[in-house]
């Protein structure tokens, strides 16, 4: 098996066409169907700007005028989200002209972008557990991007500090998602990524929530996830968007090699860590990883009545569950820090792993 | 700066950063938790009876040297009303286990306890270096690694007792649900984080007290306790899927501390997460190959000392699998669906499954699966995965090629080693 397209014009063009296959396959439910223009579905698209969300994006909008060709209708919509994590305005104008680029180049759709700390306006959250004030109050005190960065700054390691900023992300783009009537956000993770994301989450103690996290379907959320590059490698996107022509590489972000991280780095992240990881397995065992998201996607959701929404990340907590505390890895409470989490409403256990170090 | 006071008793210097929170702790408090969570783990789990018969999986090794202090400290603290046993397996290679041997003969000594080694010429007729004059080198470890599982049942059940503790710890459960997570191994990752397998049932139960215990805090309890156990250099490279998920897991309590229990705690959680049906395992062909080298629990590595592993090999070998199934099920898929025939072109070989298409396969591999509870050999009565253990038919195979002069010749100097063994042992039990 050729690991490389080979960069003769026949295979490029058919390297692009299996990789559109592969998404659009994963794309059936939004066939155009019988349906009339009234019931096209609005989906939401969260594009980071990296390859893989770009990927997608080129890949959808082909879809979709392949579907104006023929029908001369489409079976969805797309709602291009792009939520800027950085706070520095330098960064935020950057962003922002970046994503005219993608607007003049993809004109069909609707776009918009949000800066993070909109998140600290969800009343979805237990602003308590995490010790900042809630959207009521907050309204008069600092601005939003300070006081996010402040709430971020208190975390105790990397690694919790990502974990809270991603959390954050997916609650504020489910928000979006829903008062923009979306019924679905198409994450444009990879097989790739996908297999990053079950270890990392298995790592931080995330593991319950896997089922909702790798999986198409409802989330617990009321909105449905969908991943239609699941079936693609990272390595396989990167390649694409130097083969579409244009090229969409000049309009992404790539991220640097992850060869030089290191363990011992105050700043190195689990999530830094699965990305070098899987970098390198999916260079000699691609198959392996697809086998990983493959094996996390057979688990099976608990489904209990008594369960209760996490006050951060919202996922169900099974009964007696909740918190880093009282299971039988938490064996004597003398090793417990000073703090305890008792007047917090129910963490489950990887946002309380995050918030209480 | 003045130094830091014990963050329990706020009385002596803190000396201990405790490797799981990094809490400063006097070494008295130290010692103090780390035992009292052992004890915690034991009682809330009802691990032991009164009057339970328990053997101590006996290496010489840091983890089961532990193991036996401390439980031996707090069978006295509290009463539990164990009847402790070491119990140690000599593979039989020249010169690999004299010193290990040597120090679990002395622990024996230190903790008062009776020990018990076993041979693998009694267990199974042959000792390794036997094995490896019949069979070569080239997979000598297969064989090892199959007589090792069985080895602490057998002789446990030699010795009349019916629960054995091991030394495995957190680091090695961890690395044990990251190592299933990457080799797609449902099943076994659903049983990898029990604290005990079998149950009352069983002829011989296994436990791991020190399941939540971090490796280097357990390093710390025998450097702090002066405990004498054996430094292996292991000349064994682990299997490359655990030993890629050791350096992973390594490098995970260097980024979070929390990290080993993290992970062991997600493996608990996705343990309730594994349908009870593990059908649709589209792997079938590596699926019955993984099975079947993997009688009773296979858990914390172990060599066997003889060199000449190849350790990418296992990984690359189940990518070759995956590719071969990935090539065959999508053959399936051009005849099912003639839109993916017209549209992939000559990609065959890269599409992967999709769960719907190989009907057939599903079936199939969940007929095999119904089997995969752990029930016993129908051949020698330990807990195997299949009707004939694995044990029992690389025995087969050896002893058929074996002349019966030269069974008898083995077996006469296979019973004199034991006897001086034994001698041995008593000799140095009673000095
Ligand atoms: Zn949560
Ligand atoms: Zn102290
Ligand atoms: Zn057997």
């Amino acid at each position: 098996m050729k690991k490389q397209p080979n960069k003769s014009a026949l295979n490029l063009k058919c390297f692009c066409l299996y990789v559109a296959t592969k998404t659009v396959k994963r794309m059936e439910t939004y066939r155009v169907r019988g349906s009339t223009i009234k019931d096209q579905r609005k989906l939401l698209l969260p594009l980071s700007f990296g390859p893989s969300s770009s990927s997608l994006l080129q890949i959808l909008d082909q879809h979709i005028e392949g579907q104006y060709a023929r029908m001369n209708r489409s079976g969805y919509e797309l709602f291009v989200v792009h939520i800027d994590v950085f706070l520095d305005p330098a960064d935020r104008k950057d962003a922002s002209e970046l994503l005219e680029k993608y607007k003049s180049r993809f004109s069909r759709h609707t776009y918009s972008s949000f800066g993070l700390e909109k998140a600290l306006l969800l009343d979805g959250i237990d602003w308590k557990a995490l010790d900042v004030p809630g959207p009521e109050e907050a309204e008069s005190k600092k601005p939003a991007t300070e006081r996010l960065q402040h709430l971020l700054g208190s975390m105790s390691s990397a690694t919790s500090r990502a974990d809270i900023a991603s959390t954050l992300l997916t609650r504020l783009l489910v928000d979006v998602a829903k008062r923009h009537d979306c019924e679905s956000i198409l994450f444009g993770e990879s097989t790739t990524r996908l297999a990053e994301k079950t270890l990392t989450e298995t790592a931080k103690g995330r593991g319950f929530s896997l089922p909702w996290q790798v999986s198409d379907g409802a989330s617990p959320y009321g909105i449905g996830f969908n991943y239609p590059l699941r079936d693609l490698l990272k390595k396989e996107l990167v390649t694409y968007t130097s083969l579409t022509s244009p090229p969409l590489a000049e309009l992404v972000i790539f991220q640097e090699k992850s060869s030089n991280i290191s363990a011992s780095s105050k700043t190195t992240t689990i999530d830094d860590l699965m990305v070098q990881y899987f970098e390198s397995v999916e260079e000699n065992y691609p198959s392996i990883v697809a086998n990983v998201v493959r094996t996390s996607s057979k688990l099976k959701s608990l489904t209990g009545n008594d369960n209760k929404g996490c006050g951060l990340c919202g996922l169900p907590v099974a009964e007696g569950t909740d918190g880093i505390y009282g299971w039988g890895g938490d064996q004597n409470s003398d090793s417990r820090p000073a703090r305890e989490d008792d007047q917090y409403g129910v963490l489950c256990y990887g946002c309380s792993r995050s918030i209480n170090g | 700066m003045a130094p830091a006071l014990c963050a329990i008793c706020n009385d002596s210097r803190a000396l201990i950063i405790r490797p799981k929170n990094h809490q400063k702790l006097c070494k008295a408090c130290f010692v103090a938790i780390f035992e009292a969570e052992i004890h915690h783990t034991i009682t809330t789990t009802s691990l032991f009876s009164p009057g339970d018969r328990i053997a101590i999986g006996a290496s010489g090794g840091k983890d089961s040297t532990v193991l036996a202090s401390v439980l031996k400290t707090l069978n006295e603290r509290y009463n539990y009303g164990l009847d402790l046993v070491l119990l140690s397996i000599d593979e039989g290679i020249k010169g690999y286990r004299d010193d290990s041997l040597e120090t679990v003969k002395r622990n024996a000594v230190q903790y008062d306890m009776p020990l018990k080694i076993v041979g693998y010429d009694e267990l199974y007729g042959w000792t390794m270096d036997q094995v490896v004059e019949a069979i070569g080198k080239k997979s000598n470890c297969t064989y090892c690694g199959v007589f090792r599982r069985q080895a602490l049942d057998r002789g446990a059940k030699m010795l009349g007792i019916k629960h054995v503790v091991t030394g495995h710890n957190a680091d090695d459960v961890a690395e044990t649900i990251l190592m299933n997570l990457l080799r797609g191994d449902l099943p076994r990752l659903a049983r990898s984080t029990n604290i005990v397998t079998g149950d009352e049932s069983s002829e011989v139960r296994r436990s791991k007290p020190l399941k939540y215990a971090y490796e280097k805090e357990i390093v710390l309890y025998a450097h702090h306790k002066k405990l004498d156990y054996f430094t292996t250099e292991c000349l064994y490279s682990p299997e490359a899927f655990r030993g890629s998920a050791r350096s992973l897991i390594k490098n995970l309590e260097r980024v979070r501390p929390s990290a080993i229990l993290d992970v062991v705690r997600s493996g608990e959680d996705m343990a309730k997460l594994v349908p009870e049906q593990v059908t649709g395992i589209s792997q079938c062909k590596s699926q019955k190959v993984s099975l079947s080298s993997a009688d009773g629990e296979e858990e914390g590595a172990g060599g066997c000392g003889t060199n000449g592993r190849d350790s990418g090999g296992e990984m690359a070998d189940m990518e070759k699998k995956l590719k071969e199934d990935e090539k065959a099920s999508s053959r399936e898929v051009d005849i099912t669906s003639a839109v993916s025939s017209q549209t992939s072109g000559q990609r065959h070989d890269r599409i992967p499954i999709k769960p719907e298409s190989g009907k057939t396969r599903k079936q199939e591999s969940s007929r095999k699966l119904t089997r995969q509870t752990l029930g016993t050999c129908k051949k020698c009565g330990y807990m195997s995965s299949q009707e004939v253990c694995k044990a029992c038919v690389l025995l087969e195979g050896l002893n058929k090629n074996r002349p019966m002069i030269e069974i008898e010749v083995d077996a006469a100097d296979e019973e004199s080693s034991t006897l001086r063994r034994n001698m041995e042992g008593l000799a140095l039990a009673a000095g």
